[in-house]
């Protein structure tokens, strides 16, 4: 017990005068999460418009104050050459042209009258959003100009979905991949450790490697313990992501994916010799898991052929388990196999690291 | 060959060996060191030196023959010994960020018997650089350091691997007194060297190491009598003494030349140096500079193994 509590202090030791591991544990989850969050949050659905009016009648103008009232667009008045450069620069998100003749279309009620939308067909999003929003708006003018009453009406109810904000989808994918790396970048020091011949001093002494074990395992809980709290404090402060599932599971959970990839970090030093093959190593495992995990954007976005890939990697569950119970986020397969996903690649990793670490 | 101390022997090992793959590391070896002596196995770098070292830490299974080591079979209770013996491995391994002070409190949890760090600090003349982190360390510090650690236990027998192998000469000099020291206090020392010098001064007996095996044993008075019953009588070389004249002084069987000078070799050291004296007598020379040498640890090695050991 002496010894744990002696070697664990000894690692958190290490580890904190240790500049780059702090950084990596540290600092850069928290410059994601106050990057991604940056991004994600600034950026509000609200589209500008380019207002060009040709015609000049009260009617155009009567048209340009049924778009004013859509809360989502803001109009900006402009001639045709200037609004369409702006569009060019990424200043405005559409363009609408108004053609001379409205007012005496409308009068003739004869051919239906044209006007010209411009939107970006490669912003599919956007494009598509401000077609139906401009379609709604001369379809509601269409029909009080034709008098028609609508026989067909929609009445909206509020409902409560599992659609989560920006911020609450990646504060749990960004606390999953520092747990990650926290976990995988452990072969680092081991392997070094070994390289120098630590590891067969440490087996000259009479402590156990269970002993040796533990103190690397208490040290990283801890590390994640202070991670967790940063991230998700963070989350809170700036983006107003609080956790709504259980404090306690959310806690447990972390736990799990702590050692899930603490001990695929064994796993890594138990083939890697040299510090520069752990060096090289870690990065080979964690970007396919950072990237092919669905931490940053749902797995069902991803292309079909990568689908299955996802499915696999323990960081899908981490993040899918963390967002279940933090956020309340749409599962992707229920908690209780997240767990079990994640409970069996520790215990694989485990008894591979248990049979092919080797200590000198 | 076995020499058998007058003591208990602290450590005790027969017909070890070990293997990696197709070599023989340590192909079948069998001494034995009494309590408090200075035991230094010496031979060229492969020799097994390291091997049998770490067989006898519990650090490696021998894969042949068997060893006891204060009374605990090496390979069944490895951790039994690893309580009661000091080791320092050839190459220093410490934690690059913690402090002098921090890893020797570290090292000391892992016992159930420990020294005050402090009182470690200040034996090995490290108590400037206690909060200075090992990292930062030079050589003969670092080295001192590994010495503090594998004392931390108050070990009754201390493993030193390569001791001195890198060091300047004052640092050496430095290990040397503290080694000796650990012998005043009756502890029992096996290191391991490629230093003739370092074997002759501080060992009570040597064992000869080569390709895994044990050559010779004994002091090294010992050895040296054991293959060199003759001594040299040695002086420049001078025109007027001719090989014919010298050899057939009183007790030289050959005469040799050496870097400049003549080599009688004799096993009548007095015989021959006043027969030597009579001749020169004879033709007038007076200014006849004499040496008398006995064969070095080093002659001993070159006899056995057929190569200088040098680095």
């Amino acid at each position: 017990m002496r010894a744990l509590a002696a070697m664990s202090v000894a690692n958190i030791r290490s580890f904190y005068r240790d500049r780059a591991s702090l950084f990596w544990t540290l600092a850069f989850p928290i410059i994601f999460v106050v990057l991604f969050g940056s991004i994600f949050s600034g950026g509000s659905t609200r589209f500008s418009i380019g207002w060009v009016d040709q015609d000049g009648t009260p009617a155009a103008q009567g048209m340009r104050a049924a778009f004013e009232q859509v809360p989502i667009l803001g109009i900006e008045e402009a001639d045709e050459d200037a609004a369409l450069q702006a569009m060019r620069d990424g200043e405005l998100d559409a363009v609408v042209i108004v053609p001379a003749g409205l007012g005496n279309a409308l009068a003739d009620a004869g051919e239906p009258f044209r006007l010209t939308l411009y939107t970006d067909p490669s912003r599919q999003t956007a494009s598509t959003t401000v077609q139906q929003i401009v379609n709604q708006v001369v379809g509601g003018m269409n029909q009080r100009l034709s008098g028609v009453p609508p026989l067909l009406a929609v009445d909206t109810q509020p409902l409560q979905t599992q659609n989560i904000s920006a911020a609450a989808y990646f504060v749990p994918s960004i606390l999953a991949m520092a747990l990650m790396q926290l976990g995988v970048f452990a072969a680092i020091p081991l392997v070094a450790q070994r390289e120098k011949l630590i590891l067969k001093r440490l087996g000259a002494t009479p402590l156990s490697r269970a002993t040796l074990v533990g103190s690397n395992v208490v040290m990283r809980l801890l590390i994640a313990l202070v991670q967790s709290t940063l991230i998700i404090g963070i989350g809170a402060a700036l983006f107003g992501v609080t956790i709504v599932g259980n404090i306690i599971l959310v806690a447990a959970l972390i736990a799990l994916g702590a050692l899930t990839f603490l001990a695929i970090g064994y796993v890594i030093a138990s083939y890697a010799r040299t510090e520069e093959t752990a060096n090289a190593l870690t990065s080979v495992v964690q970007f396919p898991l950072m990237f092919l995990s669905g931490i940053f954007f749902p797995i069902e976005f991803m292309p079909d052929f990568l689908q299955p890939v996802a499915a696999v990697m323990p960081l899908t569950y981490l993040g899918d388990a963390l967002r279940q119970t933090m956020v309340g986020g749409a599962a992707y397969v229920p908690l209780e196999v997240d767990v079990l996903v994640l409970g069996g690649w520790l215990v694989v990793s485990f008894l591979i690291s248990a049979r092919f670490f080797r200590w000198q | 060959m076995r020499d058998v101390p007058a003591t208990e022997p602290v450590i005790s090992a027969r017909d070890l060996a070990k293997h990696y793959g197709t070599v023989k590391a340590v192909a079948g070896i069998t001494f034995e060191v009494g309590r408090g002596e200075v035991f230094g196995l010496l031979g060229p770098n492969g020799a097994g030196k390291t091997t049998t070292i770490e067989i006898l830490e519990g650090l490696r299974r021998p894969d042949g023959g068997q060893a006891t080591v204060l009374g605990h079979d090496v390979a069944r209770h490895p951790d039994r010994l690893k309580e009661r013996i000091g080791v320092q491995l050839q190459t220093a391994a410490l934690y690059p960020n913690l402090t002098v002070a921090e890893l020797i409190d570290l090292f000391g949890s892992f016992y159930r018997r420990r020294r005050p760090a402090d009182e470690l600090i200040e034996e090995l003349g490290l108590g400037e650089r206690r909060t200075a982190l090992t990292r930062d360390l030079s050589g003969g510090q670092r080295q001192r350091l590994s010495i503090a650690l594998a004392l931390v236990n108050d070990p009754e027998l201390i493993f030193l691997d390569e001791p001195t192998t890198g060091l300047d000469p004052q640092a050496r000099r430095s290990l040397w007194d503290h080694i000796a020291r650990f012998r005043s206090e009756g502890r029992t020392v096996l290191l391991t060297t490629h230093y003739m010098e370092e074997a002759e001064r501080l060992c009570d007996r040597i064992a000869i190491m080569d390709h895994g095996l044990i050559l010779e044993m004994g002091t090294v008075a010992e050895l040296v009598t054991r293959h060199f019953r003759e001594r040299t009588v040695r002086f420049d070389t001078r025109s007027e003494l001719t090989d014919a004249s010298l050899s057939g002084i009183r007790g030289v069987s050959r005469v040799a030349h050496e870097d400049g000078e003549v080599a009688l070799y004799t096993t009548d050291v007095p015989g021959t140096v006043g027969a030597l004296l009579a001749l020169g007598d004879r033709l007038g020379i007076a200014d006849l500079d004499l040496a008398v040498r006995r064969p070095s640890l080093e002659d001993v090695f070159l006899e056995l193994t057929g190569r200088a050991l040098r680095d």
